[in-house]
């Protein structure tokens, strides 16, 4: 006789991912925890942009997803949920040189192949934005994208009447027996029908055999000006070509610039294969900071007023952990976003619901989700026991 | 601007005193400062040409330290009106202003001083309502107090040296409205160093002479605009009273200037004096002597001299003084209307705070909050935020509002991609 | 004119040599830089460098009032003159 559950689900990550599927199954009726080991958005989700994008996003299954994702956080947005936390707006690709000229041709094809929410609006030179500088040879403004910082997004998840909070409460270990999964919280040890491991970076301390890893990003906020100064998120077409080839093969940074609603901006980022969030340094701020201001002059009138690191979760192949473990139906994972949770996480918390419920990915998204499995790794093993 | 001196951040007494004791050591200093001239808060300099308010006592202190400078001019190299924009992982620091320069340097001297400590109050966002630093500051250089008339109000015994030195340019303050009561106790029980007593016993002559009020024991509850002027009310011990006045120099105690300073492994980073502890002038010069000697040991790999019981000595007599001049006007934050601003950079108030429930995480103050998230990094709002989210469950404060992050102060973009890189063997 | 000044809103304000822009505004009366973008006003507290309270914008930088070194003819304004 299994012993009765205390939650039917227990989510340990209190970040966008983690708050977005404790949502989708409280809607679902299900009695829903969620354990973080600081509290919501902690990590690289309260500490990111918010760009939900689909053009920085890998051609092929992370395109898609984001595409659908997109789609149903506008619709998340419409229904009232997330409507303080998205704001749809265009959004800008800039490029100079040969290697971003060549990324910027693959993302309009890569947006044609689509046939989606995301249209390219014009592709010419700086002319085509106000503001635009010198840095700026060629310039794609797109429509359909949007904005949301993920403070917001977590905070509108998690209001959820039928979602326990448990914080401070760090995962410390699991166990799983035919009647569902003990899990080990440190000071509590509880038991819930199903464990999902929505953990960024911290995933391998619980899960040793997945290659999630640390890869941090230096970022910059300036003083806030006038609003509406840029009215989308800037994109080097560099990001592109990072997300394809990972660190240590840019030639140019792959800066994003990120109007927020304060009237600031958000300046990010590096990419750097380390955990050590001390680690700013100048030299990298003035690389991000010089393309900036040659792409739009008018920071260069702004002040810096904060510089940070914050921590992405990296796979090496470039796309997320999302699925059952092998052999093991009751911890599911979902985790290794790298950046791209904000803009993934509906669709993810809405599928991971449907898996968590025993439904699955719907048709259209089984074969997408295969390529996400922690199975193809074949290091993956069951983690820490409890 | 090579990388083997030592980088002296605040040409005060501490960083003074802590660069001439390197210097005799045979290290070579650059000290920065980001004012006009040397002299720190205590011995601001006059404008060229005016007359300084310092004391006789002040004058020599000074002549005497800058002699001292003076003849260790080969090795000290001064860069005014440049700013200390940081020091990241790897060692290397930022400079702007007159003198712009990214570099390493062999060890890093913070001598920044103190800042003062504002208790939020209904109109203290007013302009005309300054620290009263900012008003001793005009003072000290200008020679002259600003027009019109002036309203001391707070805790603590700069109140008396700015209210007394407002007596001798001529302009007494309305009054002194002092939180604490420290006339209640008998002179010879405060066991204070008789410098203190004698300083304390010319500024309060001066003030009784020009029949300034010095009301103990009260509190400015409100400022409000009156009639293209200041109304300020205050409880005291007998009832309410109001004083119009031009300007309102607040003040409620000093802390070190030490935000946004971080430490780094690369390379020895020192505080000295009043950021470091803000235990006054005494005790600045006497703790940069004291490092000052100690880094050079160091970077000389000589014996470091045995420390002294000066700081000491500084330390009891400023924890005397707390005692004195203790009260509980902190206690005053939870009744503050819903509307008074506690965040000045982006005008977050009390209301804000309160919205976001009992006991809010760190993340949920700043995102959410937006407190500590403006230009001053919380300088201004960190200590009153933790008291008043300790007053929900009887808590004793703790920082709530996380550290500051680099820069320490804004630096302007334009700023930070034009100072020269000096950093060896690196290129951008 | 006699003497050095700076134009503050186009209106000369004297100074004297060694002075900050808050100093020569503050005793000529002017108590009010501007407007912060949160609405609030821009004015003289801390007087050295910590509150950012005192922004003014000059040569394409906003800097505090109270560290910004007066120079003969230069010009600041209450309302910030942005393209």
């Amino acid at each position: 006789m299994a012993k009765a559950t205390d939650h039917d689900v227990l989510i340990a990550g209190a970040g966008i991912v983690g708050a977005s599927i404790a949502w989708h199954l409280a809607e679902a009726g299900l009695r829903v925890a969620v354990a973080d080991a600081v509290g919501p958005a902690a990590a690289a989700s309260g500490a990111s942009d918010g760009a939900v994008s689909v053009a920085s996003k890998k051609p092929g299954v992370m395109a898609r997803l984001a595409t659908g994702s997109l789609l149903y956080t506008r619709d998340l947005a419409a229904r009232g949920l997330l409507a303080t936390a998205f704001a749809a707006r265009p959004s800008y690709v800039f490029g100079t040189g040969a290697a971003e000229m060549g990324a910027i041709d693959a993302l309009i094809a890569k947006l044609a192949e689509l046939a989606g929410p995301v249209r390219v609006l014009a592709d010419g030179g700086a002319g085509l934005l106000p503001g635009a500088g010198p840095g700026v040879e060629r310039l794609l403004a797109l429509s359909g994208e949007g904005h949301m910082p993920g403070h917001k997004a977590v905070r509108a998840y998690l209001a959820h009447p039928r979602i326990t909070r448990l914080w401070p409460a760090a995962l410390a270990g699991y166990e799983v027996d035919d009647g569902g999964v003990t899990v080990d919280l440190g000071t509590q040890r509880l038991r819930a029908g199903i464990l999902i491991g929505a953990l960024g970076a911290s995933t391998p301390e619980i899960f040793p055999g997945l290659p999630v890893l640390p890869r941090a990003g230096q970022l910059l906020v300036t003083d806030a000006g006038p609003r509406g100064a840029l009215p989308g998120a800037l994109t080097a077409a560099a990001y592109l070509l990072a997300k394809t080839d990972g660190p240590g093969h840019e030639v140019l940074p792959p800066v994003v610039i990120d109007p927020l609603a304060t009237g600031q901006f958000l300046i990010g980022s590096s990419r750097e294969d380390h955990a050590d969030t001390s680690r700013v340094d100048f030299v990298t701020l003035r690389r991000l900071l010089g393309r900036s201001a040659s792409a739009f002059p008018a920071l260069a009138e702004r002040r810096v007023i904060r510089a940070f690191a914050g921590i992405r979760a990296a796979v090496p192949d470039g796309l997320p952990i999302v699925g059952p473990m092998p052999g093991m139906a009751r911890v599911i994972l979902a985790t290794g976003f790298e950046g791209d949770g904000i803009c993934l996480s509906a669709l993810i918390g809405r599928e991971v619901a449907a898996m968590a419920r025993g439904e699955g990915p719907g048709p259209d998204w089984a074969a997408d989700f295969a390529a996400l499995s922690p199975a193809r790794f074949s290091a993956a093993q069951p983690g820490r026991v409890a | 601007m090579s990388g083997a001196r030592v980088l002296v951040v605040g040409a005060g007494l501490a960083g003074l005193a802590a660069a001439v004791e390197l210097a005799r050591a045979g290290i070579a200093v650059l000290v920065v400062d980001q004012a006009m001239r040397p002299g720190g808060a205590v011995h601001r300099q006059p404008l060229p040409g005016g007359r300084s308010l310092a004391s006789p006592a002040q004058a020599r202190r000074w002549r005497a330290l800058m002699s001292e400078v003076e003849a260790q001019r080969e090795r000290i190299e001064f860069a005014c009106e440049t700013r200390f924009g940081g020091i990241d992982h790897s060692g290397a620091v930022l400079l702007t202003g007159a003198a712009p320069a990214l570099f390493r340097p062999r060890a890093l001297v913070l001598a920044v001083g103190a800042r003062e400590a504002v208790q939020p109050r209904p109109g203290w966002t007013l302009p005309g309502v300054t620290t009263a630093g900012a008003l001793q500051t005009l003072l000290k250089t200008t020679g002259t107090p600003p027009q019109g008339r002036v309203l001391l109000a707070g805790s603590g015994p700069l109140l008396l040296a700015l209210g007394a030195e407002l007596v001798r340019t001529g302009r007494p303050p309305l009054a002194i409205i002092e939180a604490g009561q420290p006339f209640s106790h008998p002179a010879p029980s405060l066991r204070l160093p008789v410098s203190y007593m004698v300083e304390a016993a010319r500024h309060l002559a001066r003030l009784v002479a020009a029949r300034v009020p010095i009301l103990t024991g009260a509190h400015l509850r409100r400022i409000a605009p009156d009639a293209g002027a200041l109304m300020g009310e205050v409880d005291t011990r007998h009832g309410p009273r109001r004083f119009l006045a031009d300007h309102i120099g607040l003040h409620d105690g000093i802390r070190p200037n030490d935000a946004g300073l971080t430490d780094c492994a690369a390379l020895p980073v020192l505080r000295l004096g009043d950021c470091r502890e803000a235990l006054g002038a005494a005790a600045a010069l006497a703790d940069g002597r004291a490092r000052g000697r100690a880094l050079a040991a160091q970077l000389t790999g000589t014996t470091p001299p045995t420390a002294t019981s000066a700081l000491a000595r500084e330390a009891a007599a400023q924890a005397r003084l707390a005692r004195i001049y203790a009260h509980d006007g902190a206690a005053q934050l939870t009744d503050l209307p819903d509307d008074t601003v506690i965040c000045r950079c982006e005008a977050r108030t009390l209301a804000d705070l309160k919205a976001l429930g009992p006991a809010p995480s760190t993340r949920q103050l700043r995102l959410d909050g937006r407190f500590g998230m403006g230009a001053c990094q919380g300088r201004f709002c960190a200590e009153w935020v933790a008291r008043i989210v300790a007053s929900d469950f009887g808590d004793t404060p703790r920082p709530v509002l996380g550290q500051p992050r680099w820069p320490a102060r804004p630096i302007s973009v334009a700023d930070l991609l034009a100072a020269p890189n000096l950093t060896s063997g690196e290129t951008e | 004119m006699s003497g050095r000044h700076i134009l503050w809103n186009g209106a000369p304000v004297p100074f004297r040599a060694g002075e900050t822009v808050a100093s020569a505004l503050t005793r000529a009366g002017v108590l009010c830089f501007g407007q912060a973008p949160q609405g609030q006003a821009r004015a003289l507290f801390c007087g050295i460098g910590q509150c950012q309270n005192c922004l003014v914008r000059f040569d394409g930088r906003l800097t505090e009032a109270c560290l910004l070194p007066c120079h003969d003819g230069m010009a600041l304004a209450e309302r910030e003159v942005q393209q």
